[in-house]
């Protein structure tokens, strides 16, 4: 069947995709950062002080989203400074490289992949190391995400899913679609018309309550 | 592509059939068909065959491969060897469902020939698994496959390919460099 509307995917690399609800989704992440200068009267926009007035003294820690991290980000006017993830540190590479496969990407993520890449902005001297386990951790999970996306035929999947970063997740979708759309052909069932999905849903929100 | 577009295109197919009407031949757009003659076998697409069958207006003739002795060789071909071997027609799991689904009484050991066939698409299935996982291990960057089938390549290949983007796009976050700045303060 195919779908009414196409998501756009994540861009996945320095730039984020502009139309992609995932990268505005993943530009939200907080990040650890220090304030390297001192911000006068932007305590309360950062959600540090309570009054409007209060500044930001310089060397406090901050929690930041992304996007802002990346537009305040400047190796020549020092504003911030910006520090890695804990998921993303030497520890956790570690644990990435000795089996990528038991870790729970959507606890630690749900945005690994795609956040990862985004933090590669920040001239970091890790940077390779973290592409390297990024590229590395996609590679040795690919096998199980492949395996039970196309064996997993009518039963729940929310057991196989529940590990995966959101990247991951789609992914697995796009499998088990080949697989249910096969199946469906196989017993005949492809031939019978069904109403759209769209349609199908048209009835179940009342569009009164919307407006109003 | 779904598995119904497949079977579309599988429908193109020529097959034999033996008609019990007779009626001159006839002009198409994708080309003329007969003349059919009681009795007379004729080569006919699967999609007339198949609503002549269900007209009871002719008796198929199954395909040579569709046979026990010659699939049997077949599978155990697929499972000797490690790569793919070539199918005996590039539709074979279209026309296998098709011909059993409306012309099962016209084909010898009908339920063996559909477990020999299941059984030779599911060997290949795990085989083009296995050849994807190999291929995203060692991150090569192009591939072979030949003899594989629109519809092996269908079940597969949205998967396959979605993998292979992020992939791409991972591996150039490892080249620094050229990061081009879209934004400067």
């Amino acid at each position: 069947m195919s779908e009414a509307y196409f998501p756009v995917g994540p861009g996945l690399g320095l730039e984020e995709n502009f139309l992609s609800l995932d990268d505005i989704l993943m530009s939200q992440e907080k990040l650890p950062g220090r304030a390297e200068s001192s911000l006068p009267r932007l305590a309360f926009v950062l959600g540090q002080g309570a009054g409007t007035g209060d500044s930001i003294p310089e060397g406090t820690k901050l929690e930041i989203p992304l996007w802002l991290a990346k537009g305040l980000h400047d190796s020549k006017r020092r504003i911030i400074s910006v520090e890695l993830p804990k998921i993303y540190k030497e520890a956790w590479r570690t644990v990435f490289s000795a089996d990528a496969t038991v870790v729970d990407l959507h606890k630690l993520g749900p945005y690994y992949y795609g956040f990862g890449s985004q933090l590669l902005n920040f001239d970091n001297p890790e940077n390779p190391e973290i592409a390297q386990t990024l590229l590395q951790t996609f590679i040795s999970r690919f096998r199980r995400i492949m395996d039970s996306s196309q064996n997993a035929y009518n039963e729940d999947t929310s057991v196989l899913v529940a590990r995966l970063d959101e990247l991951e997740r789609a992914l697995f979708q796009a499998g088990q679609k080949g697989l249910n759309d096969f199946q469906c052909w196989e017993k005949g069932q492809a031939s019978q018309i069904t109403a759209s999905s769209l349609v199908q849903n048209y009835g179940k929100r009342k569009f009164t309550e919307v407006d109003g | 592509m779904e598995p119904a577009e497949a079977e579309f295109l599988a429908e193109k197919e020529l097959v034999t059939i033996v008609p019990n009407f007779s009626l001159d031949r006839i002009h198409l757009i994708g080309g003329d068909l007969g003349p059919f003659n009681p009795g007379l076998p004729v080569e006919v697409p699967v999609w007339l065959a198949i609503n002549l069958k269900q007209r009871q207006k002719c008796r198929l003739i199954p395909p040579e491969w569709m046979d026990v002795a010659k699939l049997e060789e077949i599978r155990e071909q697929e499972r000797k060897e490690d790569t793919f071997t070539p199918m005996p027609s590039p539709y074979y799991m279209e026309l296998t469902k098709l011909l059993l689904n409306y012309a099962s009484d016209n084909i010898p050991k009908a339920d063996e020939i559909r477990t020999l066939v299941k059984d030779t698409w599911d060997t290949r299935v795990a085989k083009l698994r296995l050849s994807a996982d190999s291929f995203v291990r060692q991150q090569e960057a192009h591939a072979k496959l030949d003899n594989l089938t629109l519809m092996e390549i269908n079940t597969t290949g949205t998967f396959l390919t979605q993998a292979l983007d992020h992939m791409y796009k991972l591996r150039t976050n490892l080249q620094p460099g050229e990061s081009s700045h879209s934004q400067d303060f």
